[in-house]
């Protein structure tokens, strides 16, 4: 006896068309319902899986609340949905694409600040100076809070950032941010650099799950698969 | 609350509703992820108060004309801090505390022992039969550092760092000379600096090497701040390294745990060869242990701990910690408070102010006496 389990597969993207050739590259291609832009699907050879479609940081969210029972999303977007040590979700496989650092990086003008422990220090003498604290815009409020907070880094104030992140330094909305980067070229462009130890995750593209369904045999047997192809160098 | 009114405390019914920059400026991003922060419909940021320490704090301020003329407050009423592990009886998101606060007292040590002994009788009357005291001081901490041999930035980096252990141990064997300092990505611009000596123009060196780059100044810091900073980096290179029997000070002073009294003649030992700032500081603890005894506070059953400087950064003095074992046999604390002079004048006094208060939260401290009758 088997409960019917939903997969959440990224809707659209480069993580999408990786996703989706990687599940094909195992046997395990995923047909979309209706028109090319249903948003509901099924794999052939696993009848008890309903293919769901949603953006990337709404599947980390709907594994988190249990909507879905299993995804491919970032793992950047997972931890930052999840609280740290919570055992609720976890990552079945990492699967080799969608490669992003999630970095702080603050002006590239700064020439005397190469640490995290460089910005403490300088949150300090900026609150003594301007009144305020130094404000690091993001849009990953919970890793930067947890990775500030391990580098013993407290006197700083997050921005909730929506978009275009690596301009609020310039723009004077934020004096340094905490984003992703795969290239390091657009946090060039805008005259930022990472810190030394800035590095908070080497974030990938996972396969995860809600740890009650870690025991369903398609759990298992999508695991082995995609680990004997060897996608995952 | 009686036992404050009694006092001769004035009872104060502070905002709810507070500027959310005040305490996140304060505080920092730990408190701003458990403070309920939101925004009215004008766009300002507001929360629900946290803590009614800074709220009093306000209330003096824009009652009092001149914020040193000696205030007592005392109040009870809720207060709402976010739960991330989720609410529970013992943790829970809204909850009453109660507490005094006394501003502008003109003996400090009395000042301190009188509200521990207030705080200790209130629980008390509370019905609170077992629980333990926890004390610090972090004036003792600050006295010591002043009273060792180092540059002033090195004994502001160590007290910045007071709070967090680990670096405070690495900054501490770096100081020593005991930790070598790791190579970074500005080392070579210091490394030019530290070569010039003194004769370095390092605004000069910073400004060309922007121009070079061709990099606008952003961030809200200017070329002669970042030089100073460049200047401090290459001294610490010149610097004659923290005597290593300075460092062992500051580590057994941070291991010193132990009644009051035992703790009083541990310090006499560690502080005669020292300078004044300790000596006076030593008398101090002397005198205050004399206070909280005639006050009738159980000195034997205190424990004094040199680390201990609750997770608060705005304490700066003596401080005090009330817990009692949670169903699991935890330590829960049930009320705290100390000496907080920086604060005041942090939001907004144009003067310093003595400070020195007590909150209780109520919740645990009823589920701590029920749990006893159990």
């Amino acid at each position: 006896m088997t409960a019917k389990l939903t997969l959440a597969m990224p809707s659209k993207g480069r993580l999408l068309e990786a996703a989706e050739a990687c599940f094909a590259q195992v046997g395990l291609a995923v047909i979309r319902d209706g028109l090319e832009r249903g948003y509901q699907g099924r794999i052939a050879a696993l009848p008890d899986v309903e293919v769901t479609f949603l953006s990337a940081i709404e599947i980390a969210q709907a594994l988190k609340d249990g909507s879905v029972a299993l995804g491919v999303t970032g793992e950047d977007l997972l931890r930052e949905a999840v609280p740290d040590g919570s055992a609720a979700i976890e990552v079945v496989l990492r699967l080799g694409f969608g490669h992003a650092d999630v970095v702080v990086a603050v002006p590239q003008c700064w020439l005397d600040v190469a640490t995290m422990a460089d910005l403490d220090e300088i949150a300090v003498a900026f609150h003594a100076r301007h009144g305020r604290r130094l404000k690091i815009a993001t849009k990953y409020p919970a890793l930067t809070r947890r990775w500030f907070a391990e580098k013993g880094v407290t006197g700083y104030r997050i921005v909730e950032s929506a978009g275009a992140t690596e301009g609020a330094p310039a723009a004077g909305t934020a004096e340094a941010i905490v984003d992703i980067t795969t290239t390091g070229s657009t946090l060039r462009a805008n005259r930022l650099k990472v810190l030394d130890d800035g590095v908070i995750l080497r974030s990938e593209a996972v396969l995860a799950a809600g740890s009650e369904h870690l025991g369903h045999p398609v759990v298992a047997m999508l695991k082995e698969r995609i680990e004997a192809v060897g996608i995952r160098q | 609350m009686a036992a404050f009114a009694g006092q001769g405390f004035e009872t104060i019914v502070p905002d709810i509703l507070q500027p959310a920059d005040i305490f996140l400026d304060r505080s920092g991003e730990n408190i701003r992820s458990r403070t309920y922060v939101f925004t009215d419909p004008s766009g300002a940021e507001l929360c629900l108060r946290p803590d009614l320490t800074v709220p009093t704090c306000r209330f003096h301020l824009s009652h009092q004309a001149d914020p040193r003329r000696e205030a007592r407050y005392c109040y009870c009423g809720p207060a709402f801090r976010f739960q991330p592990g989720g609410a529970d009886r013992l943790h829970p998101s809204e909850f009453d505390q109660a507490g005094v606060e006394w501003f502008g007292a003109s003996d400090a040590e009395l000042a301190e022992a009188e509200v521990l002994a207030m705080t200790v009788a209130a629980v008390e009357a509370a019905g609170l039969r077992r629980y333990t005291v926890r004390l610090g001081d972090l004036g003792l901490f600050e006295a010591l550092l002043q009273s060792l041999a180092m540059p002033e930035r090195w004994r502001r980096r160590l007290s910045h760092q007071f709070w967090r252990p680990k670096q405070f141990h690495a900054l501490l064997d770096q100081l020593a000379g005991v930790a070598t300092r790791s190579r970074t990505s500005i080392s070579g611009l210091i490394d030019t600096l530290a070569q010039a000596g003194g004769a370095a123009d390092a605004v000069g060196l910073v400004e060309q090497q922007l121009a070079a780059e061709g990099l606008a100044l952003v961030g809200g810091r200017n070329s002669r701040e970042i030089a100073a900073r460049l200047v401090e980096k290459a001294l610490d290179r010149s610097e004659r390294p923290l005597a290593q029997a300075d460092a062992q000070r500051i580590e057994t002073y941070l291991g010193l745990s132990g009644s009051p009294t035992d703790t009083a003649k541990a310090l006499d030992r560690l502080a005669p060869d020292l300078g004044s700032p300790m000596v006076e500081a030593v008398r101090r603890f002397h005198r205050r242990n004399a206070l909280m005894g005639a006050a009738g506070l159980p000195l034997d059953e205190a424990t004094f701990a040199g680390v201990f400087g609750r997770q608060l950064e705005y304490y700066t003095g003596f401080v005090f910690q009330i817990e009692a074992a949670d169903p699991d046999g935890r330590a829960l604390a049930i009320a705290g408070g100390g000496r907080y002079d920086r604060l005041l004048s942090d939001i907004g006094s144009p003067y310093p102010v003595p400070a020195v208060g007590c909150a209780i939260h109520t919740e645990r401290l009823a589920a701590a006496c029920r749990a006893m009758t159990r």
